[in-house]
C-alpha cells in the first residue's frame, strides 16, 4: 500500500521538473512552472475547477444533510428511498454524461421542455459556457448528494435518541435542538464529508470528459481533463505533471486549512 | 424504526405541527425520489428508442413512440458475453477491493480513534490517509502502469482490486474513525472489566455499533471500484475489463450511440442495486443494536 502510494508521487515530482521530447526527458528544472504561469488554459481551468468545487460542495453537502435530517423522522417510505437513493453512485458517470446529452439537448430535450411549459425560456444547456458548467454541476449533485445524505443518516442515526429527547423537554425550539445537539454530535462525520467532497469534486473529470468534453471551447475544462490531455493525448508528461504538482498542492492547502477551522474534534 | 417516529410525539409538542412536519418530510421524499429516478426511466425509455427517436422528446411509450426491444436484443445477442463478461468482472473486483479497503480502514479508523502514536498526531494521519486521493488518476496512472507491468500483473483483476482497495481506503478509515469515535468509550472499558482483549472488545462491541456507517463506506467503496474507469481502461485489455470500460466502448466511429449507453447504464446498475438490496437488512440491524446504548 505504502508503495502505491510514494512511489506515483515521487514520480509525478520527478516528471514536474523534466520536458519530455522527442529524445526522452530532461531536467529543465521549473520552466514548466514557468510555462504553466503564463498558460491561459491553466488559468481557465483553474477557475472552473475552483467554481465547481465550491458550487458542488455546497450544494451536495446542504442538499443531503437537508434531506438526511427531513427523512430522520420515520416518515414511510424513508428506507425504500435510502435503498433507491443509492443507485445514482452506481450510476456509471462515462454513461450519466452520454445520456446528459439527451436530456440536456437544447431542441426539444426533456429539461428545456420542462422549462417551456412553465412558461420560461429554453437555455442553451450545452452551447453556452457557463450553462455547460451547470449541466455538469447538476449531473454531479445528482450523483453526489446520496453519498452526503447516506454518511449523515448513518451519523444522525446513531446520535442517542434520550439526548434529543431530553433536550426536547428542555426547549421548544427544534432548531435550538438542532444547532446545539444533533450537529455537534454528528461534526465528525460531517466533516468528514465534506472534505471528502472536497478532494474528490477537484478531480471532476468523466462529466466534463463525455457531457461537454471540455467545451464549449475550454469552457468546462477541469484541472484534472487539462492533466489527461495534456499526458495522455499530448504524451507531454512533464507539463501534466506540473499541473497535477500545483493541483496536489492546492487541495492539501485546502484540507490542512479545513482541518484547522473544522477544530480539532480528533484529537 | 417505529420508535424514532414516536419519538417527536412523546416529547410534549403539538401533534398538529408534528403532522404537518411529516407530510412536509413525505413531500420531501416523494419530490427526491422523482429526481433521483427520473434519469433512470430516461434511460429506461432511451433504450427502448429506435435510434431516428431518440431526440425526439417523448416520455411514454406506445402512446409517443413505437418501443422497440432490438436494442436490447442485439446487446444481449451480439454483445451479451462481453457484458456479462464485464459485470462478472466489475463484480470480483469491486467486492475484492471493498472487503479488502474495509478490512484495513476498519482497523486504520478504530486505531485512529481510540490510541494515540508517537510522533504523529493522530489528525495528521487522518490528512496522510486523505493525501492518497489528491493527486488526478491521469497523473498517477503512468507508475501504476509500470507496476503491474514490473509484477506481471497487468490485465489481472488482482491488481485492479489492489490499485481500488488502495483509492477507497481512505473512504473507509475517515468514516470508520468518525463512527468509533461517536461509541461511548465506557461501553468499551465495560467489556475491559470483564476481561475482553482489543480485539474481542473491537469486534463484539465496537463493530456492531458502528454496523450503519460500516455498510455506508462499504457501499461508497464498492460504487467507486464499481465505476472507476481511467485505471480500468489502462490496466486490463481483455480478461479483466470491467463494466465501466464496457460502457465506454458504446462511443465509435458512429458518435456515441445512446441506445447502447441506455442500456448498459441500466444492466450495469443492476448488481449493485441487488447487493444494496441484501446489505440494507444490515444497516436496519446496526439501527437496532445502536438503539440499545445510551
Amino acid at each position: 500500500m505504502l508503495a502505491f502510494t510514494i512511489f506515483p508521487l515521487a514520480h509525478t515530482l520527478y516528471l514536474s521538473v523534466e520536458t519530455t521530447g522527442l529524445s526522452g526527458n530532461r531536467f529543465t528544472g521549473i520552466s514548466n512552472f514557468v510555462r504553466l504561469w503564463n498558460d491561459y488554459r491553466f488559468w481557465s481551468a483553474l477557475r472552473v475547477t475552483l467554481t465547481f468545487v465550491i458550487a458542488s460542495v455546497l450544494l451536495t453537502v446542504f442538499i443531503g444533510t437537508v434531506l438526511a435530517l427531513a427523512l430522520n423522522r420515520g416518515v414511510r417510505g424513508t428506507r425504500a428511498f435510502r435503498t433507491l437513493s443509492i443507485l445514482p453512485m452506481f450510476a456509471a458517470p462515462i454513461a450519466l454524461g452520454y445520456l446528459g446529452l439527451t436530456i440536456f439537448y437544447q431542441q426539444g430535450g426533456p429539461v428545456n421542455n420542462m422549462l417551456v411549459g412553465l412558461g420560461l425560456r429554453a437555455l442553451p444547456w450545452l452551447a453556452n459556457g457557463n450553462w455547460a458548467l451547470v449541466s455538469i454541476l447538476a449531473v454531479d449533485i445528482w450523483q453526489w448528494t446520496p453519498f452526503v445524505f447516506l454518511v449523515v443518516l448513518a451519523a444522525l442515526q446513531s446520535v442517542p435518541l434520550e439526548l434529543v429527547e431530553a433536550a426536547r423537554l428542555e426547549t421548544s425550539s427544534s432548531w435550538a435542538v438542532l444547532t446545539r445537539i444533533t450537529f455537534p454530535l454528528i461534526r465528525g462525520p460531517l466533516g468528514t464529508v465534506i472534505i471528502l467532497r472536497i478532494v474528490e469534486a477537484f478531480k471532476v473529470f468523466d462529466i466534463p470528459f463525455t457531457l461537454t468534453n471540455g467545451g464549449p471551447g475550454i469552457a468546462t475544462r477541469s484541472l484534472t481533463y487539462d492533466v489527461y490531455t495534456t499526458a495522455l493525448r499530448n504524451q507531454n508528461f512533464g507539463y501534466a505533471a506540473s499541473v497535477a504538482v500545483v493541483m496536489l498542492v492546492l487541495v492539501m492547502a485546502v484540507a490542512v486549512v479545513f482541518y484547522r477551522i473544522y477544530g480539532s474534534a480528533y484529537e | 424504526m417505529t420508535s424514532r417516529s414516536e419519538g417527536p410525539n412523546t416529547s410534549g409538542a403539538a401533534p398538529l405541527a408534528e403532522r404537518i412536519k411529516n407530510v412536509a418530510a413525505g413531500a420531501i421524499l416523494i419530490l427526491a425520489a422523482l429526481w433521483v429516478l427520473f434519469p433512470f426511466y430516461w434511460a429506461a425509455i432511451t433504450s427502448l428508442k429506435q435510434p431516428v427517436d431518440v431526440f425526439h422528446l417523448s416520455f411514454v411509450p406506445w402512446l409517443q413512440f413505437a418501443p422497440t426491444l432490438s436494442n436490447w436484443k442485439s446487446e444481449l445477442v451480439y454483445r451479451g458475453t462481453a457484458i456479462f463478461h464485464g459485470l462478472g468482472n466489475s463484480f470480483v473486483i469491486g467486492l475484492g477491493a471493498c472487503v479488502v479497503a474495509m478490512a484495513l480502514g476498519t482497523l486504520a479508523g478504530y486505531g485512529l480513534s481510540r490510541f494515540r502514536y508517537r510522533g504523529w498526531r493522530n489528525r495528521d494521519i487522518s490528512l496522510f490517509f486523505l493525501s492518497q486521493r489528491f493527486l488526478p488518476p491521469a497523473a498517477t496512472i503512468l507508475p501504476f502502469f509500470y507496476f503491474a507491468q514490473r509484477l506481471h500483473l497487468l490485465d489481472t483483476r488482482l491488481i485492479l482490486i489492489a490499485a481500488n482497495a488502495t483509492f477507497t481506503m481512505p473512504f473507509a478509515v475517515l468514516l470508520m474513525r468518525d463512527a468509533f469515535h461517536g461509541i461511548p468509550i465506557e461501553m468499551e472499558e465495560a467489556a475491559r472489566v470483564d476481561g475482553a482483549s482489543t480485539l474481542q472488545v473491537l469486534l463484539r462491541i465496537s463493530l456492531p455499533l458502528a454496523a450503519p456507517t460500516l455498510v455506508a463506506a462499504g457501499i461508497i467503496s464498492f460504487a467507486f471500484t464499481w465505476n472507476e474507469f481511467l485505471f480500468a481502461f489502462v490496466l486490463s485489455y481483455s480478461r479483466a475489463v470491467p463494466m465501466s470500460v464496457v460502457i465506454a466502448g458504446t462511443q465509435d466511429v458512429m458518435g456515441v450511440q445512446f441506445w447502447y449507453v441506455s442500456t448498459r447504464l441500466l444492466l450495469a446498475i443492476l448488481p449493485p442495486a441487488i447487493v444494496v438490496l441484501i446489505v440494507q437488512r444490515y444497516i436496519v440491524t446496526g439501527l437496532t443494536l445502536g438503539a440499545v446504548k445510551g
